[in-house]
């Protein structure tokens, strides 16, 4: 069975203008909702703080949380609710000032109570409780942040050993875009930002320029082939050449990825999302702004004929 | 290669029947049959803390305290070698990493002299005008944090394995840390594992000079405004415990500066019980802990003994009678906090104070949800993947899918014989290597029917679509892989879970894509003569 029909002639390279404006435009979104949200919100790893998982068994709304905590002295500083609507899942953050280390015991003790009136007798089981120090946190945001761009460079290196610097540049641009639209995404969701979105981050960066790279391939190949055509047809001809497999192995990972966002329980629910936005983003990025930059930097450069 | 080579499918057959050893412990669990464990490894797949609930802590060791234990301890010492040589120094001063005497003559300081040589090997020694500092050098600094940081791990290890949990595990982690985890602890052991491995657990034995109701009203009595300036009168200030203070007068004790007796002289600590009935900690010395002990309580007679645990008096009973081997710690302990003491104490002090700079509790019910969804998500991602090639390779799709069944238990198979923790973000990485699994065969098999449309042959458009394709398929997961293993450098515990599966499941798919796949498409097709391929 073929999705893309052999022979098909879409011209991309006429659309990537377009392309470009409207991520230019989902990436701005994307900062002014950071911008709003007063930079990522960030997980108890890298603030520090006593984050507490809770389930409860009846719906209850992340307001009613918020000021059944207050009443009780203990405000928090962010309700975020985890997984699915149905699920009743939150994490609840608590700064060091209200919840210090040695009270947790305490705290623990008293929390599930504090929302009997709500919902009921055993109606909020405590499944997990994290407690970061101010150190660890620190450290964290700097490693998270140097992994990252550790992530572009790498890819940056080892596509230069593999291509002309010009395709390597292209593809680590084509990541950029896809960790930005991706950190945007997460941004306007209001989801919380934690290590497992790091390492939703650093996986989208290394799967993502997977399309890239058989597009280069093919743009490669069809180099050494001797043709009229320029440089612009054939980056054109090399995406329509490849566009079925491009798209067809991002199927097989967004239907994994599916599985993972609808059944694999709250604590992979953000996890999967981010990886669903960053890896269709990819894709995307591939066929219409890696290839995009290639031909811009040939024009620039007199190159293209 | 035309055929297929037996090489590789040996390679593949012995990779197979390890997998399968590996693997049945998992899924057998206690059903696997008595001789088994004789001859096959039995260990399943390890579950990280997440998955099974339990403890989870990292400790900061405060190591540059080690630095001030030692010019302490040096002070002491050169105290000691100064009276032999009848010096009386003026004055000792220590800041930071250096400790400077002063002396009130120029002949002191040259019988001083002598003491260099002592403490050339460890400290840079410098003259001035009336006075000798030693500062400690780098060198040696660092060798007395490791050596606390050592000290100190092996203390905690000795707690916890004392506390009786299965399978902690107590790790170094960067320069100065120590983790620890502690599989299947419940939220009710968490206050008392905490305690038992933060607690310093320093005990001394002290004489009692004087009590009071307030700390300014002690201090005033000597003259003094911080219970620092008491040090210079040899006397130390500590608070007495506040659920046993017995009268208004005792709420804070001066003893002595110096400890005669600490806990490091300890023979043994054990749960015992007082008069009443109530849980005590009592305590033996043995050889030089007994003689000094014994000195101490028959020289004071009368007096009244400041037993003193992490700077708080604990108790301060009347000396009777000497007493060299035996004694108690009474005070209003529960059961398990007697327990816990003793503990402590026959485990020794911590060297140095710890921090804790992370902690996680994870309950049991969370970790098995999390293994039921996670089993889902598998079979559910999985048989959507299998569909999907058998829709659009059909047969090839199939050889694909017998690939894909291979290479998961690959991957299986090598994280249980590796003895790598399965965490749940390991579990999702699984999953998504599911997904990008048959990616490399989508390359292959596209590539494959290009060639077929330009009139190859099926067998050439196999060789081709194979070789033609390496190095795309190569590109693309030594890419993923190279972020996997940054991530593995920048994740910890459940992070590194899935940086671990990922890596694993990226080699054995190359494996599984340019080689398994390739073989098995060679034997079902053999030698026959082949018109059309089902691609």
């Amino acid at each position: 069975m073929d999705l893309i029909k052999p022979n098909t002639h879409i011209d991309f390279v006429e659309k990537m203008k377009k392309a470009f404006l409207i991520s230019l435009g989902l990436i701005l979104i994307g900062i002014i909702s950071l911008i709003y949200h007063k930079g990522p919100n960030w997980g108890v790893e890298f603030v520090g703080g006593t984050e507490v998982h809770i389930k409860f068994t009846k719906d209850i709304r992340s307001d009613e949380i918020r000021s059944t905590l207050s009443s009780s002295g203990y405000s928090a500083e962010s309700v975020q609710q985890l997984g699915l609507p149905k699920d009743n899942e939150y994490l609840i953050r608590f700064s060091p000032k209200v919840v210090a280390f040695e009270q947790i015991q305490d705290f623990q003790g008293k929390l599930a109570g504090i929302f009997n009136s709500v919902v009921g007798e055993g109606g909020a089981n405590i499944l997990r409780i994290d407690y970061i120090g101010p150190k660890v946190g620190k450290e964290l945001i700097e490693k998270a942040i140097i992994s990252i761009i550790l992530g572009w460079v790498g890819i940056l290196l080892y596509l230069m050993i593999r291509f002309k610097f010009e395709f390597a540049l292209g593809a680590v641009i084509a990541l950029i875009h896809d960790v930005l639209i991706t950190l945007g995404a997460i941004s306007i969701t209001d989801k919380e930002f934690t290590l497992t979105i790091v390492a939703a981050l650093l996986t989208v960066i290394g799967y993502s320029v997977n399309d890239t790279i058989i597009i280069f391939d093919r743009i490669r190949e069809n180099l050494k082939k001797v043709t009229k055509i320029s440089f612009r047809q054939l980056v054109n001809e090399s995406v329509n050449q490849t566009l079925s497999r491009t798209i067809l192995t991002v199927i097989t990972v967004f239907l994994v990825l599916l599985a993972l966002f609808f059944l694999g329980g709250s604590v992979i629910h953000d996890f999967a999302f981010a990886l669903i936005v960053g890896v269709v983003t990819g894709t995307y990025s591939s066929i219409f702004i890696a290839g995009a930059f290639v031909i811009y930097w040939r024009y620039k450069r007199g190159v293209l004929t | 290669m035309r055929r297929a080579s037996r090489g590789w499918i040996i390679v593949i057959l012995v990779a197979l029947l390890l997998s399968i050893i590996f693997l049945t412990p998992t899924f057998l669990g206690d059903k696997l049959p008595g001789w088994w464990g004789k001859v096959f490894p039995q260990k399943g797949l390890r579950l990280g803390l997440d998955l099974r609930g339990g403890i989870y802590l990292l400790l900061g060791v405060r190591a540059e305290k080690a630095i001030e234990h030692e010019l302490s301890n040096m002070k002491e010492l050169m105290n000691e070698e100064l009276a032999n040589e009848k010096v009386l120094p003026k004055s000792f001063q220590n800041s930071d990493k250096t400790l400077t005497i002063s002396f009130f003559s120029k002949s002191d300081l040259e019988k001083a002299a002598k003491l260099e040589s002592n403490y050339k090997e460890i400290t840079d020694i410098r003259e001035n005008d009336l006075s000798l500092s030693f500062t400690l050098k780098d060198q040696y600094i660092k060798e007395l944090q490791r050596r606390a940081i050592d000290q100190v791990k092996e203390t905690i290890d000795n707690r916890i394995n004392e506390f009786g949990v299965v399978e902690p595990s107590i790790q170094r982690a960067g320069a100065d840390r120590i983790l620890i985890q502690v599989p299947g602890a419940t939220e009710s052991d968490r206050e008392r594992i905490i305690n038992i491995i933060r607690r310093a657990a320093v005990l001394e034995f002290k004489i009692v000079k004087d009590s009071g109701p307030t700390q300014e009203t002690l201090l005033a009595k000597y003259n003094v405004t911080t219970p620092e300036e008491l040090l210079s009168q040899a006397l130390r200030l500590h608070p007495n415990d506040p659920s046993d203070i017995k009268s208004e007068n005792e709420k804070f004790f001066i003893t002595e500066s110096d400890a005669q007796v600490t806990g490091q002289y300890l023979s043994d600590a054990r749960l015992r019980f007082d008069e009443y009935g109530r849980p005590a900690v009592g305590f033996s010395f043995r050889g030089e802990g007994a003689s000094k002990f014994g000195k101490l309580t028959g020289d004071n007679i009368g007096n009244r003994l400041a037993i003193v645990l992490d700077g708080t008096i604990k108790s301060a009973p009347v000396i009777q009678e000497r007493i060299s081997s035996q004694g108690r710690i009474t005070g209003n302990f529960t059961l398990d906090e007697a327990k816990d003491l003793a503990l402590v104490l026959r485990s020794g002090a911590l060297p140095v104070p710890v921090d804790v700079e992370q902690e996680q509790t994870v309950g049991p019910s969370l970790g098995s949800d999390s293994i039921e969804k996670g089993k889902l998500s598998i079979i559910v991602g999985g048989i959507a993947v299998v569909l999907f090639m058998i829709v659009f390779y059909r047969l090839q799709g199939m050889i694909a899918n017998i690939a894909l069944a291979l290479n998961m238990l690959f991957i299986m198979g090598f994280l249980s014989s590796f003895g790598v923790t399965l965490t749940l973000p390991g579990i999702a990485g699984l999953v998504l290597t599911m997904g990008m699994a048959v990616d490399g065969n989508i390359i292959i098999f596209e590539r494959i029917k290009e060639e077929l449309r330009v009139g190859k042959s099926p067998f050439a458009a196999i060789d081709a679509g194979y070789e033609r394709s390496l190095w795309t398929v190569l590109d693309a997961n030594i890419t993923t892989l190279l972020t996997a293993l940054i991530l593995f450098w920048f994740g910890t515990g459940p992070i590194k879970g899935f940086a671990v599966t990922l890596s694993i499941g990226i080699v054995s798919t190359i494996f599984s894509n340019v080689v398994v796949a390739r073989i098995i498409t060679y034997l079902i097709y053999g030698e026959r003569k082949v018109e059309a391929l089902s691609i």
